[in-house]
């Protein structure tokens, strides 16, 4: 009984429903309407923001003086220098970080196959096992 | 004249020795008429590997940078004026880089490959070269058959 109730409400609401939407677009002309709902040059408010490298974020120009800077380019065991995908520099700076770490261990300034100790607690600027692209090897 | 930085590292001495030295350097610069902007000291620290120079084994060094406008010209006679003072262990001369404006192009070279620029010259240029797993030798006899023994 509680079914066919339930069922019998539905069906008359629907039918006015209908009816009111009939009678609404007797009145309304249609191409009014659709300018109304026409889609709106806007820019993309979802577009996200553009991604930068960390030195041209904080608009840093690496120099070979400021080789504790360099240093966190460097790898603490064999002080190698970690690559792009590593790193996360765009294109230019990666090229001047290493040019510039190549001139500091030329001047005394850096070591070559390790990192100095008082520069082992600086702050990680990137992650070493979790590349952007994955590794060579 | 190009603005150059010259790199020195000085051999462990006391303060009036170092002072003389760094007088006879600057003028040494002075005489082949170029012009010094600053002096950085980095101070007195270990180097982070040992060097010998003039047969003497340096582990610490005083560290200088001098900030010149010299001619090239000058530069070399520095140099080998330099390599002949007994005081410094070790020499380097670097041109001044400019400040470029640069914008980062980080957000391109994220891409996915075939949107990257570099990639889409790559394929540009495999299509203009022969593609070697579907290149056949053509022998251009006007037969139908190759004439003789393979
Ligand atoms: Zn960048």
């Amino acid at each position: 009984m509680a079914l066919l109730k339930s069922l019998s409400i539905r069906n008359i609401f629907s039918i006015t429903h209908r009816a009111a939407v009939s009678s609404l677009r007797n009145y309304t002309t249609p191409a009014v309407a659709e300018d109304d709902d026409s889609p709106v040059d806007i820019v993309n408010p979802y577009k996200k923001e553009r991604r930068q490298c960390i030195l041209c974020k904080l608009n840093i120009t690496p120099d070979y003086k400021n080789y504790r800077l360099l240093s966190q380019f460097q790898s603490p065991y064999t002080g190698r220098i970690y690559g792009r995908h590593i790193t996360g520099l765009c294109k230019a700076k990666q090229a001047l970080v290493e040019s510039e770490i190549s001139k500091a261990q030329n001047c005394a300034y850096l070591p070559y196959y390790y990192k100095d100790k008082a520069f082992l607690k600086d702050p990680k600027l990137f992650d070493p096992e979790n590349p952007i692209r994955s590794h060579r090897f | 004249m190009p603005t150059y930085e010259l790199a020195l590292m000085l051999r462990t001495m006391p303060k009036p020795e170092l002072k003389t030295t760094l007088t006879r350097i600057s003028h040494a610069i002075f005489n082949s008429g170029g012009i010094i902007r600053n002096i950085e000291n980095l101070g007195f620290r270990a180097m982070p590997y040992k060097t010998s120079s003039h047969s003497v084994v340096h582990r610490e060094a005083n560290y200088f940078v001098f900030k010149i406008d010299t001619a090239t010209q000058a530069v070399a006679d520095l140099k080998e004026e330099y390599s002949r003072d007994v005081d410094i262990i070790r020499q380097r001369v670097y041109k001044v880089q400019e400040k470029a404006d640069h914008k980062c192009t980080l957000e391109e070279e994220l891409l996915p490959a075939a949107y990257r620029e570099d990639v889409q010259k790559m394929i540009e240029l495999g299509k203009t070269q022969v593609n070697r797993f579907t290149y056949k030798f053509k022998y251009n006899s006007g037969l139908d058959y190759y004439p003789f023994q393979k």
